[in-house]
């Protein structure tokens, strides 16, 4: 079927307003949340209810057309890009379909933004744990996928853990029920296998999340420490003391400055090397005493200053500077990688070491904001990706540091997701039969390959393995710039 | 009948059993043989000496151990550390750590942690193609690749034998201290009860309904009660046992109580195993399924429940002599919205548990991973 007609076709089912066809309409579609990648879809679709949803989809199935899913597009690893295949923007679909405050439960659509349901659920004294720093923009829907995190997952999980069941319409246009809202499930853990598959097994058109109750008691506190070297051992040593914080962030120097300098000022020390941010909730009279042992080895691990927020605002203000952090770097440069990996959480202070010869030798600027108490690095560069020597520089960094942190026993992505920036790097941390057994989950919900073609694993793991892997790492994940 | 093979690794017998086409039944230290549907499996495959520690930093608060490593050895390794696997499925501690995984099994501490599905990081596993295959990894938070670690927890071994698990660990911040109170009669009273401590100002490890029958089985006194094990530090166990004190009638009994409970129906008078269904419901909801399930357990003599109310789940044990038709009318009479049946007579399977894997997408996984139908074959129902 000519584009022209799929086009005519799917505006039949969810109104010309919603199908984009001309490149000056695609053009704002041709990124995600990662600069350096631009892929331009053939056409994009918006669908505004369900039943659209379900008929864009068996007609793609029909028409044997691949599709790639989006949420916000706020991802940051090039997930959500479709290339010359038909963008499924998701975002109409924001209803929140209720709320169970007995059974701590919301029924949501995929398009509801992460901070809508948080707003909508707080009155109740309830929350929704993950808040990606996205959590303003982001959807339900494109956290599902991503197996989305943020600062406060240390305590209370990742998306996974929160999400009890899934209704959702597979590439060949079947409708299922992954895990049971109403009670437990036996066999297999579909609802698992789905949660995180990257748009790959299908499209959630509902999602049962847990909702949780608001803790009690909350202690926010502001650790500064003149080297980046303490700011580690400390973070390592709070972990190793047995107190589960509710979050514990990093921000290194080059962070601390830029949104100093912004309109997200949050008094962090301009002259600080590091300061963590940390948050302790729970009973209230159990939090006073965990406040008290982290200042305890904050000061011993030689943090110059605790400084203990005294009130919500004071709070929300030392939030701020580390939610907007992203926000703030852009006035550095035209563009910004926000990376993400794994390390385990020893090995901190010697990976931070790591990342600032990479930065030296390759002449970027890495600046560090992320969750220490996961282990979690996000080393963000600043750059011009137009510069073509200066994109390679961070790419040729970013490489590095992906293996820095594989060779140190950790993974090349704890909340970001693979999509296409991470598929040249996945072979350092699977072997060839891990691949292909991932592989074949894919092809359990998706035999040919239509939904989010190319993404997560490499295209070669999925056929019978031949030849070596070395010769086809870095396939297919080139950022625009790089040669 | 069975009979336990030589000391091959777990990937040279299924290697040696795809070839030959014999089905395997995958087995930890053997317990609980009879949980899940009868296999059609004529040799055993037997984890039980692929144990111990691969990999274990305490600061990183995670620990890599092959499959075989019982639950007891785990906890005695990261008792010294003063960190635990928070993870306490009903049966003995010598169970392993792989059957733990594959059967997806919990217990009371699943209330403050979460079940193995939220506790665990990666795994290795063979393949029934005899692939040695990684999912997961060892640091605690990850998403790199499509999720391997979700799809064989619960699988019941049969896509793949589980030869290495990383674990998530906790610190024990100080001995944790259990407190019984009585269960007032009635759903209305039981959910206010309930209710006020789930959402009251303390953060239990667990919080675990016993019916009269188990209580008096575990050594306590014969009524209804619910156990409430809380930790922390001082100021917080203060405050805890000072909120359960003000609801009435409030005891501290020893710690113990939790590993009677967890071994009660393996330590029954009944000679035959015991019949074991969870029924569950959304939490909100577990006072009302637990009062007709305790109705309808009134004509079932010798049977005993317990439920996790957080989780909307009750767990009833029932003698093992009942017919199909007794068990019918008890889970008919409960009123459950969900039925998982753990345990049964080898005769009741057919009759009474519906294939759980026989939906397009579970069996399309089976082929996927085994496709020559070699890992315990039939345990969650025929391959179509």
């Amino acid at each position: 079927m000519s584009t022209t007609a799929l086009a005519d076709k799917l505006e039949s089912i969810v109104g010309e307003r919603f199908v984009l066809r001309r490149e000056s309409d695609l053009l704002v579609y041709n990124s995600d949340g990662l600069p350096g990648y631009r892929r331009m879809p053939r056409l994009a679709v918006f669908p505004g209810n369900r039943e659209q949803t379900i008929e864009v989809v068996r007609t793609l199935a029909a028409e044997g057309v691949s599709y790639v899913p989006r949420g916000a597009g706020t991802g940051l690893s090039g997930g959500a890009l479709a290339d010359d295949v038909v963008l499924l923007g998701m975002h109409r679909l924001k209803r929140i379909i209720s709320i169970d405050q007995d059974n701590l439960r919301a029924v949501v659509e995929p398009g509801v933004v992460n901070l809508a349901l948080n707003r909508t659920v707080a009155p109740l004294g309830l929350l929704y744990a993950p808040d990606p720093s996205s959590e303003a923009a982001c959807t339900i829907g494109g956290n599902v996928a991503e197996n989305a995190g943020g600062p406060h997952c240390l305590k209370y999980g990742v998306t996974l853990n929160h999400v009890v069941s899934i209704n959702a319409i597979l590439p060949d246009g079947d409708l299922v029920t992954l895990g049971n809202p109403d009670g437990e499930t036996a066999g297999y853990d579909l609802r698992g296998a789905f949660i995180g598959s990257e748009g790959c097994f299908g499209v959630a058109l509902d999602v049962t999340v847990r909702l949780t109750r608001k803790p009690q008691a909350v202690r926010t506190m502001l650790a500064d420490f003149m080297s980046v070297d303490d700011a580690a051992h400390v973070t390592s040593a709070i972990i190793a003391s047995g107190i589960v914080p509710a979050a514990l962030e990093f921000m290194d120097g080059p962070t601390i400055r830029v949104v100093e300098s912004s309109v997200y000022a949050a008094g962090y020390p301009a002259d600080a090397a590091a300061v963590l941010l940390i948050e302790v909730d729970g009973i209230e009279a159990g939090v006073d005493a965990d406040r008290d042992t982290i200042r305890r080895i904050c000061l011993d691990g030689g943090a110059r200053e605790v400084k203990i927020a005294r009130n919500d605002a004071e709070r929300l203000k030392l939030w701020q500077g580390r939610k907007k952090a992203f926000g703030a770097m852009g006035r550095m440069a035209p563009h910004l990688v926000v990376q993400d990996a794994v390390i385990p959480r020893t090995k901190l202070a010697g990976i931070l070491a790591r990342i600032a010869e990479i930065a030296a030798e390759n002449r970027v600027i890495v600046c560090n904001v992320f969750h220490a108490g996961d282990g979690n690095l996000h080393p963000n560069i600043p750059y011009n990706a137009d510069n073509p020597d200066e994109a390679e520089r961070v790419h040729r960094s970013m490489g590095q540091i992906m293996r820095a942190c594989v060779d140190a026993g950790g993974s090349i992505t704890g909340e970001h997701g693979v999509g296409l920036d991470k598929i040249g790097y996945i072979e350092l941390i699977f072997s060839p039969d891990s691949l292909n057994a991932m592989c074949k989950l894919r092809d359990v919900f998706d035999p040919d390959h239509r939904a989010n073609p190319g993404k997560v694993v490499p295209v070669h793991s999925c056929q019978e393995w031949r030849g070596t892997p070395a010769s086809r790492a870095v396939e297919n994940a080139q950022p625009v710039g790089a040669p | 009948m069975t009979a336990a093979v030589a000391p091959l690794t777990p990937l040279e017998t299924i290697l040696d059993a795809a070839e030959s086409g014999t089905p395997l039944r995958i087995a930890g230290r053997g317990h609980w043989m009879d949980a899940g549907r009868p296999s059609q499996a004529t040799r055993i495959l037997s984890l039980a000496d692929q144990s111990g520690v691969v990999d274990y930093v305490p600061g990183d608060l995670t620990i890599t151990v092959r499959g075989g490593t019982t639950l007891d050895e785990l906890q005695r390794i990261t008792r010294a550390e003063g960190q635990w696997f928070p993870l306490d499925p009903f049966g003995s501690g010598d169970g392993t750590i792989g059957a733990t995984i594959a059967t997806g099994s919990f217990g009371p501490l699943a209330h403050g942690f979460g079940r193995a599905r939220d506790l665990v990081l990666g795994i290795e596993f063979v393949s029934g193609e005899g692939k040695i295959v990684r999912g997961g990894g060892r640091v605690v938070k990850n998403v790199a690749g499509f999720d391997l670690v979700r799809l064989l927890t619960g699988s019941w071994g049969t896509l793949g034998v589980i030869t290495e698990a990383t674990l998530r660990l906790y610190s024990v911040p100080s001995e944790p201290v259990t407190i019984a109170l009585n269960l007032p009669d009635g759903a209305a009273g039981i959910a206010q009860r309930v209710g006020a401590m789930l959402s009251g100002s303390i953060a239990p490890f667990a919080v675990e309904m016993i019916d009269a029958a188990m209580a008096s089985h575990i050594g306590l006194a014969s009524r209804a009660q619910v156990l409430v094990r809380v930790g922390g530090n001082f100021a917080a166990m203060a405050t805890q046992r000072e909120f359960l004190s003000s609801m009435g009638g409030a005891h501290e009994i020893e710690d113990g109580v939790w590993t009677r409970l967890r071994v009660a129906e393996d330590s029954s008078p009944e000679q035959a195993s015991p019949i074991v269904i969870r029924l569950s419901t959304p939490p909100g909801r577990t006072a009302e399924l637990w009062t007709k399930a305790q109705r309808a357990a009134a004509s079932v003599s010798g049977a005993m429940m317990h439920a996790t109310p957080s989780l909307g789940i009750v767990r009833c044990i029932l003698p093992g002599t009942i017919t199909a038709a007794v068990v019918e009318s008890f889970v008919l009479s409960a009123e459950s919205s969900s039925t998982v049946y753990e345990r049964l007579p080898s005769s009741l399977w057919e009759t009474l548990s519906p294939s759980v894997t026989s939906d397009r997408i579970s069996q399309r996984v089976k082929r996927a991973f085994d496709p020559d139908n070699i890992l315990n074959p039939g345990i969650l129902g025929p391959l179509a």
